[in-house]
């Protein structure tokens, strides 16, 4: 699952995703303007709150990571916005690891921050842009989360497709909401994507 | 963005707030150890592998859980044991079992059996209490919206003074 707890990844791991959360975080900050504060802790507090959305699939449950929506209204500025949330969501829910955090941040905010990077490339179509944002947020978390677990000594097979099983129907609950989102700030307030002319 | 933090937030008080978590529920009726492995909030873990660790951190033994997510051992030895439970997607979850107590002679056999139907019984309120600790409670929810907001806040304020004095 995307918040690995304590104790299952190896310390390489932990360092690799430490320096890339490290690195995403000094971009974000920079990016994190005054204007963009209030928007930033807006989808800080949906991404805390998504967590617990939960729907069952098989005989496991998934639930909302909405990073797709993060990056693409925030960019670079999504790491700040995801690790208040994630940090919170390990203090007060104990969703994931404290040892960790940095591991989990890498592999929910990276994949959220590119997909959503080039969601906005796609913003002619604002619906389209939210699927493709959404989608590759999911499926690029699912890959980080494979890989973090087959570094660690896990079986990448057996990771994979016990997370392929839950996070495609993810894919798809996350796509719809996220491209109506997109749709509607498109319609009804086009400045918060910030579109440049 | 008001409206639909608002339909999330009635979502929240409508349905209990769950958390996805693998837990592992382990009690001791005698010498034998039996336990449920469970996801917060969710159904059973059913079929998942799990071992039994020494004080040393050496297997000693191998766990499956049942179709129920429940599981049985009787250790070998009255030391303390650590018993771990992984999902294949990457949770984990452990519980430790102190010294075990087995009946000292059979003379106090009727008091053993007395403590072994306690047991028995308690189990089931033992794990609803564990369930309901796992779950995330809407004054937690509340808190963390607060303290992002807060957070934020004292950002922006921060960089408000920055620019005001360059």
């Amino acid at each position: 699952m995307a918040h690995i707890p304590d104790g299952v990844v190896s310390v390489p791991v932990l360092v690799a995703g430490a320096a890339l959360s490290v690195g995403g975080m000094a971009l974000g900050l920079r990016r994190l303007t005054p204007e963009r504060l209030p928007k930033a802790a807006m989808l800080s507090a949906l991404f805390f709150v998504a967590s617990l959305v939960h729907f069952p699939v098989g005989v496991s449950s998934v639930h909302l990571l909405m990073g797709g929506l993060a990056g693409i209204l925030l960019g670079w500025a999504a790491f700040p916005a995801i690790a208040v949330g994630l940090v919170l969501q390990a203090a007060l829910f104990g969703f994931g690891g404290v040892v960790v955090l940095g591991v989990n941040l890498a592999n929910i905010a990276l994949p959220a921050t590119l997909a959503g990077l080039l969601g906005r490339r796609l913003l002619a179509r604002p619906a389209v842009a939210g699927a493709v944002a959404a989608m590759g947020a999911v499926a690029g978390t699912a890959v980080m989360v494979a890989l973090s677990l087959a570094l660690s000594g896990r079986e990448f097979l057996v990771a994979g497709q016990a997370l392929a099983v839950t996070y495609i129907p993810l894919m798809a609950v996350e796509a719809v909401a996220t491209a109506a989102m997109i749709g509607l700030l498109a319609k009804v307030k086009p400045e918060s994507l910030e579109l440049r002319p | 963005m008001i409206r639909l933090l608002a339909v999330l937030a009635l979502l929240l008080v409508a349905q209990p707030a769950q958390a996805h978590k693998l837990k592992l529920f382990v009690t001791q009726e005698g010498a034998e150890i039996s336990g449920k492995a469970y996801f917060a909030g969710g159904g059973a873990a059913i079929g998942i592998e799990g071992q039994v660790l020494d004080s040393q951190g050496q297997t000693i033994a191998r766990l499956q859980t049942d179709a129920e997510g429940r599981f049985r051992y009787t250790p070998p030895s009255d030391a303390p044991v650590r018993i771990q439970f992984e999902s294949g997607d990457g949770h984990m979850a452990e519980a430790a079992i102190g010294q075990i107590s087995r009946p000292p002679s059979p003379s106090v056999a009727s008091d053993v059996d007395l403590e072994t139907a306690i047991a028995r019984q308690l189990t089931p309120l033992k794990e609803q209490l564990d369930r309901m600790e796992s779950r995330a409670r809407l004054s937690d929810i509340v808190g963390g919206i607060g303290l992002i907001i807060g957070l934020f806040g004292a950002y922006a304020w921060v960089v408000s003074r920055r620019g005001k004095t360059s």
